[in-house]
C-alpha cells in the first residue's frame, strides 16, 4: 500500500476574514447558505455559554450557532454568508452544530504537517497548499471554556 | 390562573399539549407553563427590600410585595437572565414559591406539544434556567423552569432573612 496516500485526509477548508482554516470533514455534514430562508436565521435567548450566538431551525432541528470569528481572526471579520454544520460529540452524545463562514468551502485531501509550539492550543495540525499554511482546528477545544474571544 | 386579580385564562387544551405563558423581558421572549403561574398582575404595591447583601445570588431579588396576608419575593428575572434594557410593567405570581417575576409584557397564551431538548452545546448557566425550547411559528422560545426563579431553599432563607429584619424593627421600635 502507498504510505503517502494512506496518512491524506480529507478536509473540509473554509474562509474567515482574510485566512482559511480546515476542519476534518468527517466532522462536517452539510453546507448551507446563511439567511437565505427564515428558518436559517439566527436566533438568540439568554445563555451564559462562550462562542455560541443562538440557534437556527434545520430541518425540524434546532441546532447551535458558534461564532468562532473573534477568537480565529479578532472582531473584524466580514460578513459571514454560510454555515457549516458540523457534528460533535459532547457527553458521549453526537449534536449538531452550526458555524458561520465568510465565503464558499471547498473539500481537499492533505497530509497534516506536524504543529509547532508556538501556535494556539486549539490548532490540531497545518496543511500545505503551495504557499498556503492552513491551521486543522481542534473543534472541541475551541469550544473549552478556556478560549475566549 | 387569575389575570389582573379578576379574570381568569384558560386556553383549550388538547390531550398532549402544555399551555404556555409567551411573555417579554428587555426584547427577548421567554415560556413558562400557565399551570406554574397563578396570577398577572400589576406592579403595585411593592416595596424595597435589599436582600443581595453578603447573598449575591440573591441580588435579583430587590422588592417584596403582600398579598392575602403572605409576603411575596420580587425576582428581577432581567438580572437573573443578564438581559439588558429591561421595562417591567408586569408581575407574574407563581405557584410553586412565595414568589413574582418582573417582566416587560405578556404576548399570548399558546399551547405547545414539544418541547426539545437544549442542545447540549448550552453548557452554562441556562441548563438550570430552562426546561427546554420551544418551536412556535418558527421562532425558538426558552421555557423556564420556575424553580430556577425562586428554589424553595432560597424561598425559606429570604422568608427567614425577613422574619429577622421584622424583628429587628420591632426591637426598634419599642426601645
Amino acid at each position: 500500500m502507498n504510505r503517502e496516500l494512506t496518512n491524506r485526509h480529507p478536509f473540509v477548508l473554509f474562509p474567515m476574514g482574510n485566512k482559511r482554516f480546515a476542519l476534518s470533514a468527517k466532522q462536517v455534514s452539510e453546507l448551507a447558505r446563511h439567511k437565505t430562508h427564515a428558518e436559517d436565521e439566527p436566533q438568540s435567548f439568554p445563555h451564559t455559554t462562550p462562542l455560541l450566538v443562538g440557534v437556527v431551525v434545520r430541518r425540524n432541528q434546532i441546532v447551535p450557532v458558534a461564532d468562532l470569528a473573534a477568537v480565529l481572526v479578532g472582531p473584524d471579520a466580514p460578513e459571514r454568508k454560510f454555515y457549516l454544520v458540523v457534528t460533535r460529540v459532547v457527553s458521549g452524545k453526537a449534536t449538531r452544530m452550526a458555524i458561520p463562514v465568510t465565503g464558499e468551502c471547498e473539500l481537499a485531501e492533505a497530509e497534516p504537517l506536524p504543529v509547532t509550539s508556538n501556535l494556539p492550543p486549539y490548532v490540531l495540525g497545518l496543511l500545505s497548499f503551495g504557499e498556503e499554511i492552513i491551521e486543522v482546528l481542534d473543534l472541541e477545544h475551541l469550544m473549552s471554556t478556556e478560549v475566549r474571544p | 390562573m387569575k389575570i389582573s386579580q379578576s379574570h381568569t385564562m384558560r386556553a383549550p387544551r388538547s390531550r398532549l399539549a402544555e399551555s404556555m405563558i409567551l411573555f417579554r423581558i428587555g426584547g427577548m421572549s421567554f415560556a413558562i407553563a400557565a399551570h406554574a403561574v397563578e396570577e398577572i398582575r400589576e406592579m403595585v404595591e411593592l416595596r424595597e427590600f435589599n436582600f443581595g447583601a453578603g447573598h449575591e445570588k440573591l441580588a435579583r431579588i430587590k422588592h417584596i410585595f403582600e398579598r392575602n396576608g403572605r409576603s411575596y419575593f420580587v425576582v428581577d428575572a432581567a438580572a437573573q437572565f443578564h438581559v439588558q434594557n429591561p421595562r417591567p410593567t408586569r408581575l407574574l405570581v407563581l405557584q410553586h414559591a412565595p414568589a413574582a417575576v418582573l417582566v416587560d409584557a405578556i404576548d399570548r397564551m399558546q399551547d405547545i406539544h414539544s418541547i426539545h431538548e437544549l442542545p447540549s452545546a448550552f453548557c452554562g448557566e441556562e441548563r438550570g434556567w430552562y426546561r427546554g425550547l420551544a418551536v412556535i411559528k418558527g421562532r425558538v422560545l426558552p421555557v423556564v423552569r420556575p424553580e430556577a426563579l425562586l428554589s424553595k431553599a432560597e424561598a425559606t432563607l429570604l422568608r427567614a432573612m425577613l422574619r429577622s429584619d421584622r424583628n429587628a424593627h420591632q426591637m426598634v421600635v419599642t426601645r
